[in-house]
């Protein structure tokens, strides 16, 4: 009867976002698309402006939103705020946010994250490969990535991260901590 | 007629680029191996990216290709080139 209830909640953690119980639901409340099982997201390793390295394996067992954005982006601006107030309630939960630019340089990175007070990883993609990898062909564009490296959401465009739906949706996929511990 | 996509793309880079543009019709990854695009119209590479020559191809129902064009810039490629010979291939049926 145990070793059923854990192998039925692995079952059920492991499944592809829309088939998630509540989890349809907390990404049609924010209007994000799901993925289907057999999806990985790509590797990526790049530095901040201050020379900090970053890569998506070293942030194993985290739930990841990647951010793509730029200086120049007026919907990107708007989102920041949001992002950092995120960052500093969850992060030690366990939520990791990471910013990633596009083909801008060190000294308008490190300007914008002042200017904004922004304290989460920001990090420079020159070529523009980190971008091409995951597709991005707009901005902003924001991937949310579960604990066991799974992707769980994709949203094209502009969000309300800070409002209630957005929320709820990181807050569950913090929640799944001790089930998909090791996963990754 | 079924249409079909295929790139040099992961699959994951696929899915964000159908999202943006609300794409109607399936991308199918040819990633990593790359076999099927380079028996097709092959690769070129673009920058530091390798990417599938810009082909289409109209296959029939028996598996025949009844016709190739090839895109040699980013414009839009006309449609009514391709639908002209699959109209001729349904009235033949």
């Amino acid at each position: 009867m145990a070793a059923f209830g854990i192998v039925a909640l692995m079952t059920a953690l492991n499944a592809p976002a829309a088939e998630r119980p509540g989890l349809a639901e907390l990404l049609k409340a924010l209007n994000v698309s799901g993925y289907p099982s057999v999806m990985q997201p790509p590797e990526f390793s790049g530095f901040t402006a201050d020379g900090q390295r970053v890569s998506l394996a070293g942030l194993s067992r985290r739930v990841v939103l990647l951010n793509f954005w730029a200086t120049w982006c007026l919907e990107c601006r708007s989102e920041m705020p949001a992002f950092e107030r995120l960052h500093r309630e969850f992060s030690v939960q366990g939520l990791a946010i990471v910013g990633i630019n596009a083909r801008e340089g060190t000294s308008t990175i490190r300007e914008y994250a002042k200017e904004l007070a922004l304290t989460f990883p920001l990090i420079l993609d020159p070529s523009g490969k980190i971008n091409s990898t995951y597709g991005v062909i707009g901005l902003p564009t924001t991937f949310l990535i579960g604990r066991n490296g799974r992707p769980i959401a994709l949203a094209i465009g502009p969000r309300e991260w800070s409002g209630k739906p957005a929320r709820a949706l990181i807050q569950a996929l913090l929640a799944e901590s001790a089930a998909l511990k090791g996963t990754r | 007629m079924q249409i079909l996509g295929i790139s040099a793309n992961n699959p994951f880079s696929q899915k964000t680029f159908a999202d943006s543009i609300q794409l109607p019709f399936p991308l199918l990854s040819d990633f990593p191996a790359l076999k099927t695009i380079k028996s097709y119209g092959g690769l070129s590479q673009e920058l530091a990216l390798t990417v599938a020559q810009r082909w289409f191809f109209l296959i029939d129902l028996q598996g025949i290709v009844r016709g190739q064009w090839r895109g040699t810039t980013t414009d839009v490629f006309p449609s009514e080139p391709i639908l002209k010979v699959a109209r001729e291939i349904a009235e033949k049926r």
